[in-house]
């Protein structure tokens, strides 16, 4: 099945300091958060290394949150 | 003693030498008492391995009873036999190995290889070691791992492998041994081995006596046994054949002395001494030179009982009895099963400070109490702490000899002593701070209080003791509905939690009053139901008007000493009476069903009817109240209306009669009418069908299509016949009054009494299946008419025809049959989840972690809303 762009919500990689930022903000290893794997399609499309951090601009049901997914080999 | 981490366990066979230095007693006589009823030596409860009987000694360490752990005796066989739970290695062992040199089937260059690859091999990477190992075999043999997960499986019973034995044993490489016809190292030709199982080997159709196998499993080299996963320093494969059988000691088989003086032996002993005598049988047999038909016959009823001795429910073999006919318990059936020793005794839990008993509803109590037995609240103690502050009184306690007595003392030194009449005074004087004296239950104690199966967190709350008579335990009816429970002989458990802070911790956080809110969608998890709902509704309609002597019988029944405003003509309306529940500054506007609305003015109510909407299951008045006034105000009033409902119920009084069940000649005929119409409209589509008419609907075929219409068609019948009960039924007529208040049953279900029952359906679709073309023979074939298919044109009041019972129950048995599947398919499933998810905690930073702190949610739930503290706005916010 194609994707649909529209429901795929805003991703976007992090800097390393960015990365450090978030993960000292949850007082957890950037390996504590969740996976992505670096053949995800996002994460491939942003060119994400395993290692990276990448920001996911969430909206569910009119609740906005960031989440975050730590990229790994795969 | 200083604690040490354990590094690795090692699983290994005992040798027979290592069985006879174990020994303590070689035991020879097949018998356990002599005549004068006294252990034999060298019998099955010779002294030397224990003894289990106060005042006599051990005659291997000189302790009692109590202090001797028992010790091992052995027996030597005759005649070796195989060891039943390792058949299926030496099968593999003997069909791997050289039947002349006894060499492993595999070229010297071959082992080379695989060598190091097994020598380096460890549990933890079976997965990619078994994938590299596949590939140096160079054949992909996909079977292999789930092989290994087999063969680990298999051996779980009782009689552990060595992992690695499993592992290399499930390769490709070594599996494929058993097909080399020629041995690589000496050329010669290998014969078919066949296994019969449990203990039977055979060349061709020469049987392999177990000595034989024994000589030859001796002569595998150490070397090869590698390949098979066995270290040869730790296990020799001929060990696997027994030759030196270990007895346990009589601690593990003890002798019970029943009333009468008699002896009765454990099942292990039984079986040991059927194995003895038959040892000696055969011992004397090889001495007189018998023949070897007659020698093999007692060596195979030898392998017979050894094996049986292991597991008495070994495949091809008969089960050993009792004399009674009881087949005996050995060894396998000790530990397998529920009742085992793993489930039964390591695994199985039991609690003190509980009780359990069966529940019946009281709705006298509050919803955050439990009525407690009296002989329970008797049978449970709760300690006291002695301080300077409370000793008189605690010493005032200790002259009770009635409930509610101080039954335990417990000294500062943390010896619990009963209290007796003997030495209630000598305890008595040892009373002083720091000693802790327990006393039974008694009314505002907690209890823990739980129904199985605990799904959920409400199943188990904190509840506050109130003491009852007679012997079940009695609680609210509204608290019911948390813990799935209801009054059909439902048993229930109480924990007392005994330390000052579990007490705290339950008061604080497990009580139904502070749990009130559903976790799940903020709804109360108690409420109002049935006549209940029922009694306020009729106490606060506006024709309501009670005498002041009615009112106050209400009121003081719920313990209220004021009385409302009366109205002008001196009576007190029901609005008014309900507002002495209310708190005195609550005030809200409320739709409540259809063309009501519920006007509160400061605790008064003004207008509307109070009604399921407002009490019952989502009742907003239940939760506005608890988001306003908390959780002690909720209890309060829950428990107060409850009482006056029930109070206002059974002094006003309602019931249904058959009265309520008739239909007027007009109703008939509407009915018919209805029918009529739904038969004819089903008819068209019917038609519209046959001349191929009708139009397929995006995604479905015409055919699908026709189904769908036509049962829409049919089904439609019972929404119809709603009509008709709205038209001509009122509130005189209590059955359809109750539906309308929510209380009990809903309208469909008066319309399948009185009116019709309606299109039966079969899995979403109309009862077709049993016969060819029909679902029951009364039916012509083929025949697609409505009535042939399900549609029920009667209602239970009037009776159905045979017809309609039988496709009535087809109907009934498939949706019976699909619910109880999904209840067990579904309740499986949230088993899994919640075993999943059961240490997810959110952090203070309101994020979810999970396992060593893994962070699975930025922000609980993507809102950082607990349901349970979101109120009731909230609520009916996440409803929509």
């Amino acid at each position: 099945m194609l994707p649909v762009p529209e429901l795929i919500p805003e991703h976007k990689l992090l800097s390393e300091s960015e990365a450090k930022k978030v993960a000292a903000k949850f007082n957890a290893r950037l390996e504590d958060f969740p996976k992505i794997l670096s053949s995800d399609p996002q994460a491939v499309k942003l060119g994400a290394e395993p290692g990276q951090l990448i920001e996911i601009k969430r909206n569910d049901d009119g609740n906005k949150y960031l989440y975050y997914r730590y990229v790994v080999k795969g | 003693m200083k604690a040490e981490a354990i590094n690795d366990i090692r699983f290994t066979v005992l040798s027979p030498e290592r069985i006879r230095k174990m020994s303590v007693a070689k035991l020879i006589v097949p018998d356990a008492y002599n005549e004068d009823g006294y252990p034999i030596d060298g019998g099955l409860i010779d002294q030397r391995l224990g003894v289990i009987e106060p005042g006599l000694r051990c005659k291997t360490c000189g302790g009692r009873a109590k202090s001797c752990p028992g010790h091992f005796g052995h027996i030597e066989l005759v005649r070796p036999v195989v060891h039943p739970a390792y058949a299926k290695t030496i099968y593999m062992l003997l069909q791997s190995t050289c039947n002349s040199c006894h060499r492993a089937l595999m070229s010297e260059s071959a082992i080379k290889e695989l060598r190091p690859v097994i020598e380096t091999m460890t549990i933890d990477e079976s997965d990619e070691v078994l994938k590299a190992v596949e590939g140096q075999a160079q054949k992909a043999d996909k079977g292999a791992e789930s092989a290994a997960h087999a063969g680990l499986q298999q051996n779980g019973n009782g009689v552990s492998m060595n992992q690695s034995m499993v592992i290399s044993a499930s390769m490709p490489a070594i599996k494929r041994l058993k097909s080399v016809k020629i041995c690589p190292h000496c050329k010669a030709q290998q014969a078919k081995i066949k296994f019969e199982k449990p203990t039977r080997f055979m060349v061709g159709n020469e049987t392999l006596r177990p000595d034989d196998v024994r000589d030859w499993l001796s002569k595998i080299p150490d070397d090869d046994l590698m390949l098979f996963g066995i270290d040869p320093k730790a296990t020799r494969p001929e060990w696997f054949i027994i030759t030196a059988l270990l007895v346990p000691p009589v601690n593990v088989r003890p002798s019970i002395t029943l009333e009468s003086g008699e002896r009765s032996e454990d099942d292990l002993t039984h079986k040991l001494v059927d194995i003895m005598r038959v040892n000696r049988k055969l011992e004397q047999d090889i001495d007189a030179g018998a023949p070897q038909i007659i020698i093999d016959d007692q060596w195979e009823l030898l392998q017979y009982h050894v094996t049986s001795y292991f597991d008495n429910e070994t495949a091809g073999i008969p089960v050993s009895r009792h004399r009674s006919g009881r087949p005996l318990k050995t060894l396998a059936q000790r530990l397998k099963g529920k009742e085992g020793r793993l489930r039964y005794n390591l695994s199985g839990k039991r609690v003190n400070f509980s009780a359990r008993s069966v529940i019946t509803p009281d709705p006298r109590l509050s919803v955050n109490s439990v009525g407690i037995p009296i002989d329970i609240a008797k049978g449970m103690s709760v300690p006291m702490y002695v301080t300077k502050w409370n000793i008189d009184e605690l010493k005032e306690w200790m002259q009770r000899t009635e409930y509610p007595m101080i039954v335990n003392v417990i000294s500062k030194e943390g010896v619990r002593k009963r209290i007796t009449e003997t030495n209630r005074a000598e305890l008595l004087a040892s009373v002083e701070p720091g000693v802790i004296l327990e006393r039974q239950l008694i009314d505002g104690d907690i209890a823990l209080f739980n129904r199985q199966p605990t799904l959920h967190r409400v199943s188990i709350m904190a509840h506050i003791v109130k003491v009852v008579p007679d012997k079940t335990i009695r609680i609210n009816p509204s608290i019911a509905h948390p813990y799935g429970a209801d009054f059909d002989g439902d048993e229930m458990n109480i924990h007392i939690p005994q330390s000052l802070e579990a007490q705290a911790e339950a008061r604080y956080l497990m009580q139904p009053k502070l749990l009130f809110m559903s976790a799940k969608d903020s709804s109360p998890i108690s409420s109002l139901s049935e006549e209940q709902v029922m009694g306020v509704y009729l106490l606060t309609l506006d024709s309501t008007e009670l005498s002041r002597e009615e009112t106050m019988e209400l009121l003081s029944y719920v313990g209220i000493t004021d009385m409302p405003e009366p109205l002008k003509n001196g009576k007190y309306s029901g609005k008014s009476i309900f507002s002495m529940l209310l708190p005195v500054d609550y005030s809200t506007e409320q739709k409540a069903g259809r063309d009501n609305i519920v006007v509160i003015k400061n605790g008064k109510l003004k207008s509307g009817v109070v009604n399921h909407s407002a009490v019952g299951g989502h009742g907003f008045m239940i939760m506005e109240i608890f988001d306003r006034y908390g959780p002690d105000y909720t209890e309060a009033f829950l428990t107060r209306s409850i009482n006056l409902a029930l109070k206002y119920t059974y002094m006003r009084g309602i019931t249904i009669s058959v009265r309520d069940f008739y239909i007027t000649d007009e109703m008939r005929k509407e009915r018919e009418k209805l029918i009529e119409t739904v038969k004819s409209n089903a008819e068209v589509v019917m038609k519209n069908y046959k001349d191929g008419k009708l139009e397929a609907q995006p995604g479905y075929t015409v055919k699908e299509t026709y189904k769908m219409l036509l049962l829409a068609e049919l089904d439609s019948a019972r929404d119809l016949a709603v009509s008709i009960v709205n038209k001509h039924f009122n509130y005189t007529n209590n059955l359809f009054l109750m539906s309308e208040v929510h209380v009990r049953g809903d309208i469909r279900t008066i319309v399948q009494t009185s009116l019709l029952l309606g299109q039966q359906n079969v899995r979403a679709d109309r009862p077709t299946r049993g016969y060819s073309g029909r679902a029951i023979p009364y039916i012509a074939k083929n025949d697609d008419a409505p009535e042939s298919k399900g549609f029920i044109k009667d209602s239970f009041f009037d009776g159905l025809e045979p017809t309609e019972l039988y496709l009535h129950a087809m109907g009934a048995r498939a949706s019976m049959q699909s619910k109880s599947l999904i209840t067990a398919v579904s309740g499986y499933l949230m088993r899994r989840l919640i075993n999943a998810m059961q240490d997810f905690y959110v952090e203070k930073d309101m994020s979810v972690r999970g396992a060593g702190g893994a962070l699975l949610q930025t922000i609980y739930g993507g809102d950082g809303i607990d349901p349970m503290m979101a109120g009731a706005a909230a609520a009916a916010k996440k409803r929509k």
